[in-house]
């Protein structure tokens, strides 16, 4: 398989790979439970720097818990949440994008018209809107970027799913008999899983950022969740005390997002090439 | 042309029903949070009839409609104002930061996708391209932090909190502190405010610059294989008119209609840039009545960030249309 | 002195050679023609002139001089001082070839500018008027405003604003319709002869080149074949290659013959290079033993040892056109007509009336054409014919009836699409694509049908594994006839299939069709631009202008006497009548 090879692919897998480790073994990697306080040890900096501890490997925050318990749980929050949005937002937004752009006329304006009005608020905005609504939890997180984010989809398969519905070998295959269905799942959604593979990758990393952003704000997982975004909110108000505190979960973050991104990227490069190699001569 | 402009005000106007009505559906009792917690039951419906909540939500939406046209968005619930001049005070805040930070991503974007087109088929391509992969990983909001934790923690050059040093009036005027500053003559509070923008406007540039990068330098690799470059070249024209003259107009529309939808997304990220620096813009405002399902005061902001993006998207469409000729008949 | 001199040219990619021994040398005012089908590298040549070929592209031997100076060697700046100003290009597709955002007046002005012209503005209008374009309607328009044949124009006065020395013409009317080519040929031989240019002229035609240029040379597999005066190698060719190419072409005047349907098709590069000889070798009629020890060197304008034999070669039998006698209908549309309505302003919404009344009949058994120019409501027809799209008003009835199931009408009538690219679905396997009918109807024994049909065109079995993009453009299209065949419709529509292709895969298809029809029977909607194909596979032929059937009846009658003016003009237009040469030169 082509696409395996690729150089990007192949790195990003590698540092989503090491995420996913942590997330599935913080249980047996973390030295504590991630929401144990003590008091005593606040704001600690990691074990090699002066007046670290050895129990506190990447040091604590401002309740005294352990940094390094907090940000391989907070790869659980993570992760979760970026497979089960990216996936609820794929979905929706794969099948609304193939009933506009293959169906075409009133369904292809009322969903044009839709992502318009939708794709008016500022995807954070909404978000935070729709929180306040849900109330804090993981799935209400979910919940929540699933119905900000389905237009990402749906603007941009739209597109494809047009291109390919106008072929001709679509044409071809109403003409010999195939119901607008058999035409969907056999010649169309063939020819547009490529990009939505693409676009699910890139939109679990938007999704780690938006988890992250809700957590930063209060709205997020809930407090009894460790998640990178509250971290972050603890150490900045910390800053200038414990930097590292700051740093050690947006280095989290930038490498989850950073993975999601290579990954799509060599996905979008390498596929796109079979396709053109298909087509062409 | 005009035809996107009147469609825009029924969008606005369901944009902001869809808002209202979400809103009201809520478990969340306004006139109950309006009033002291002492209050009884009594006073509690009493209210409730007031604001005219026992009425259906689209007569209840009129009303507000009509409020709005007469400058009154609602009494905010968590602070003993209304919420229009809470807006008043924020929105020119924000609109001038995301103007500024729009600048700044503009011409960073601009010329790092001219930096990358101009190495292609070089080995710094490859690096340009990595690089450009791993900026866009940093969102803006990590970037906020990062700046803030460089130039104003680690290297204290920059200020890193609210908009003005302490002790410096702001002239009034437009609410638009730079112009107000510039008008009143006061060169001072204007270099104050300059640099407590700086890095805002960095931050939020440096998280919006990459993607226009690339879509330029895709853009101009496409415009390069069109048959007009070829034809043009072999009419002896030399390959820097060719760039100017020929490559860089065509290239340009489909970076002005990603700049667009990214200027979308960059108001919306002064939200979470104005928390992290305290700066007082309907962000702030906005995270506040969050908290507090201050739910007046959400809608009021809600709608104007709609308001914003959908103007930016009418300008940016606008824009297209005078650039591209293919559009007119 | 020659202007253009080629000695022993060759240009090659990595190790495959893309041209050999080319050698021509063209005279000032004089026409070359370059006549080659696809992959016969007769665009390269006109890269290398312009040192623009390709990235990997290069010329490896022998020499390339432009009056006198060596155009390989030359310096950049030299090479960029020549071109547009001695060397001046005319493109293949005329609206690809303008800039999108600038009007005409801008591309004049730089042009002129650069030229050092003094007044542009008188200048821009006197060569617009020069190429029958009116200035103040074009100078402010940009280029999706124009015809392709005016955008053609624009360029032409482009490429001659300099009074250039030679101008290359690559496949300049290919893109075009028929009427507008003639006009737009004349005007190049107008120009040609006041500037005194010298035209290298290349096209996949050799007719048409036959019929404007003074000398012409025939390329085949990156080789000269054949070279010398235009008229001689149109009435006594002497390569068998040059006389295949004749006999391939149907005529549309004088008798009807059979054509040469030559087998296989040229050889791609990496057979160029291995194959022993003659290339032509394989497919030659008249080949003989010793056409296998070397290729045979240019002698006398022809590179062939048994020159003698071409005169012997024949097309196969000639395959009958018997008019059809039954009254047994499979199509008959009364006033069709179809409106496109678009939303152009805020409240008023366009409408183009793509066919407006049309009525034709199509009998059992019977093949008709249906010819026109773009924009005539052809493939609307096509469409509505095939129920893939319905009318907005008139009937279709198929055998007789207009209520027919869906189950019914896909029996009764299938489409055949022109473009073999997006007609057969990449990720599907040839097999699968042309039973797969037989998939959706749940029939059984699809892989013997498969084979059965694969056969019944004229493709190896082995063709069944292989995805469409691994054929040729001509396997391609078999394939597209093969599905449309599967159910054996009563009629099959065809819309613009063999345009595109070369002219011996062209023979080919067309006696597969001819064969098909004796055979299995079927009628079928021949929809063309190409009047002498129509002429060769149809019985009946009916003739579109602005949507509306303006002539039909019986081939040979409507072409020998034409009603209509517009048939007319369609007949005047059409190249290989040998009588625009003889025109044009004597004025």
């Amino acid at each position: 398989m082509r696409w395996a090879r690729s150089g990007r692919v192949i790195i990003g897998g590698l540092l989503l790979l090491v995420v996913l480790i942590c997330a599935i073994a913080a249980p047996w990697l973390a030295p504590h439970d991630p929401n144990e306080q003590d008091l005593l040890s606040i704001l600690l900096p990691p074990a090699w720097m002066s007046g670290g501890e050895a129990t506190f490997p990447l040091g604590t925050d401002s309740l005294g818990r352990c940094a390094l318990s907090r940000l391989l749980f907070g790869a659980r929050t993570a992760l979760m949440v970026a497979i089960c949005a990216a996936a609820g937002a794929g979905a929706i937004g794969f099948a609304l994008a193939h009933v506009a752009g293959y169906l075409g006329g009133r369904a292809d304006w009322l969903i044009g018209r839709a992502i318009e009005v939708w794709m008016s608020f500022p995807p954070v905005v909404l978000s935070l809107i729709l929180m306040v609504g849900l109330g804090t939890g993981t799935d209400k997180v979910i919940l929540a970027i699933v119905l900000v984010d389905w237009t990402r989809f749906c603007r941009v398969l739209r597109a494809e799913v047009r291109t390919v519905s106008r072929k001709d070998y679509v044409s071809a295959a109403r003409l010999i008999g195939a119901s607008h269905w058999q035409v969907l799942t056999g010649e169309v959604m063939p020819a547009t899983l490529p990009l939505v593979i693409t676009l699910v990758s890139l939109e679990m990393g938007i999704a780690v950022v938006v988890e992250a952003i809700l957590s930063f704000v209060g709205l997020g997982v809930g407090a009894n969740q460790p998640a990178w975004g509250q971290m972050i909110a603890d150490a900045r108000q910390n800053v200038a005390a414990a930097p590292i505190g700051l740093l050690l979960p947006m280095a989290a973050i930038f490498l989850c997002v950073a993975g999601f991104n290579v990954l799509g990227d060599g996905l979008r490069r390498s596929l796109d090439v079979r396709q053109t190699e298909l087509r062409g001569a | 042309m005009i035809r996107r402009l009147i469609v825009s005000v029924p969008i606005l106007a369901l944009v902001s029903f869809l808002l209202f009505a979400a809103l009201r559906v809520l478990p969340i009792d306004v006139a109950a949070m309006s009033l002291p917690p002492t209050a009884t039951l009594v006073e509690v419906e009493a209210k409730r009839h007031d604001l005219g909540l026992d009425r259906p939500i689209p007569a209840q939406f009129l009303i507000w409609l009509d409020g709005v046209r007469h400058g009154a968005f609602g009494q905010s619930v968590a602070m003993r104002r209304d919420a229009g001049s809470l807006l008043a005070q924020g929105l020119p805040t924000t609109i001038e930061l995301a103007l500024c930070a729009m600048a700044v991503a503009t011409m960073l974007g601009l010329g790092g996708g001219l930096l990358l087109f101009a190495v292609r088929g070089t080995w710094l391509e490859g690096l340009g391209d990595l690089i450009s992969t791993l900026l866009m990983s940093v969102p803006d909001f990590m970037w906020a932090l990062l700046l803030l934790l460089v130039f104003g923690v680690l290297v204290p050059v920059l200020p890193f909190v609210g908009r003005l040093d302490p002790g410096l009036v702001r002239p009034g005027g437009t609410g638009f502190l730079l112009l107000d500053a510039m008008l009143a003559g006061r060169m001072d509070v204007l270099w104050s405010a300059l640099r407590h923008m700086a890095l805002p406007a960095l931050a939020l540039g440096m998280g919006f610059a990459p993607p226009i990068a690339r879509v330029l330098r895709s853009s101009l690799l496409d415009v390069y294989h069109d048959d007009y470059m070829r034809q043009a070249r072999l009419r002896g024209l030399g390959e820097t008119r060719l760039l100017l003259r020929h490559a860089l107009p065509n290239a340009v529309l489909p970076t002005l209609a990603l700049m667009g939808v990214q200027f979308g997304f960059l108001f919306g990220g002064t939200l979470l840039v104005e928390v992290i620096y305290g700066y007082p813009g309907i962000g702030n405002l906005m995270v506040d009545a969050v908290r507090n399902a201050d739910l007046p005061v959400i809608q009021a902001v809600g709608m104007s960030y709609c308001a914003v993006v959908i103007g930016i998207s009418l300008a940016t469409d606008a824009l297209h249309h005078l650039l591209d000729p293919r559009g007119r008949p | 002195m020659s202007l253009l001199v080629a000695d022993a040219l060759g240009v090659k990619v990595g190790p495959l050679a893309v041209l050999r021994d080319v050698s021509f040398s063209l005279a000032p005012g004089r026409m070359l023609g370059l006549v080659g089908e696809s992959g016969a590298g007769k665009s390269m040549i006109g890269r290398a002139i312009a040192q623009d070929l390709p990235p990997g592209f290069a010329v490896s031997k022998g020499a390339l001089c432009f009056a006198g100076e060596d155009l390989v060697a030359m310096p950049r700046s030299r090479r960029q001082a020549l071109l547009g100003r001695d060397i001046a290009f005319i493109p293949q597709e005329p609206m690809a070839a303008l800039n999108p955002v600038m009007t005409v007046w801008q591309h004049l002005d730089e042009h002129l500018a650069r030229l050092g012209v003094a007044n542009r503005r008188a200048r821009a209008e006197m060569l617009l008027e020069q190429v029958g374009l009116e200035p103040g309607a074009v100078l402010p328009r940009h280029p999706h405003q124009l015809s392709g044949g005016m955008c053609q124009r624009v360029l032409i006065a482009l490429a001659f604003a300099g009074e250039p020395r030679l101008v290359i013409a690559d496949e300049p009317t290919t893109a075009l319709d028929v009427t507008v080519q003639a006009r737009v040929m004349a005007l190049i031989a107008d120009l040609q002869r006041r500037c005194g240019t010298a035209v290298l002229f290349i096209t996949h035609d050799l007719r048409l080149a036959s019929d404007i240029c003074d000398d012409v040379m025939v390329l085949y597999a990156g080789r000269p074949a054949e070279i010398g005066p235009a008229r001689r190698l149109f009435e006594a060719p002497a390569h068998p290659y040059t006389a295949s190419l004749h006999l391939a072409a149907p005529s549309l005047t004088g008798p009807r013959h059979a054509l040469l349907a030559l087998p296989g098709q040229m050889p791609g590069l990496r057979d160029i290079a291995t194959l022993p000889g003659c290339r032509f070798a394989p497919r030659c009629q008249v080949a003989q033993s010793d056409c296998q020890d070397g290729e045979p060197a240019l002698t006398d304008g022809v590179a062939c040892r048994h020159s003698a034999l071409t005169r012997q070669i024949t097309p196969g039998p000639k395959q009958p056109l018997t008019p059809v006698t039954t009254p047994v209908e499979v199509v008959r549309t009364e006033a069709l007509r179809r409106v496109f309505r678009s939303a152009a302003g805020l409240f008023r919404r366009t409408e183009t009336v793509a066919v407006a009344g049309a009525d034709l009949l199509v009998r059992q058994g019977e093949f008709v054409g249906l010819v026109g120019e773009s924009g005539s409501g052809k493939s609307t027809i096509a469409r509505l014919v095939a129920g893939l799209d319905r009318p907005s008003s008139g009937r279709i009835l198929l055998g007789g009836r207009d209520d027919l199931s869906r189950d019914e009408r896909r029996r009764h009538v299938q489409m055949v699409f022109q473009d073999p690219q997006s007609a057969l679905n990449p990720r599907r396997r040839v097999g699968e694509i042309v039973t797969q009918s037989m998939a959706i109807s749940g029939a059984g024994g699809r892989r013997e049908r498969a084979l059965a049909l694969l056969t019944q065109v004229g493709l190896s079995p082995e063709i069944a594994q292989r995805y469409p993009a691994q054929l040729s453009g001509g396997q391609r299209q078999r394939v597209n006839i093969a599905r449309a065949l599967c159910e054996v419709p009563k009629l099959l529509v065809a819309d613009e299939i063999v345009s595109g292709l070369d002219v011996s895969v062209q023979a080919q298809l067309l006696e597969l069709l001819l064969g098909l029809r004796a055979s299995l029977g079927f009628a079928m909607l021949f929809i063309s631009h190409d009047l002498a194909v129509v002429r060769h596979l149809c019985t009946q032929v009916a003739v579109m202008h602005r949507g509306v059937v303006v002539e039909q009846g019986a081939t040979e009658a409507v072409f020998a006497g034409p009603q209509h003016d517009y048939t007319r003009a369609l007949l005047a237009a059409a190249p290989g009548r040998g009588e625009f040469v003889q025109k044009s030169r004597s004025a």
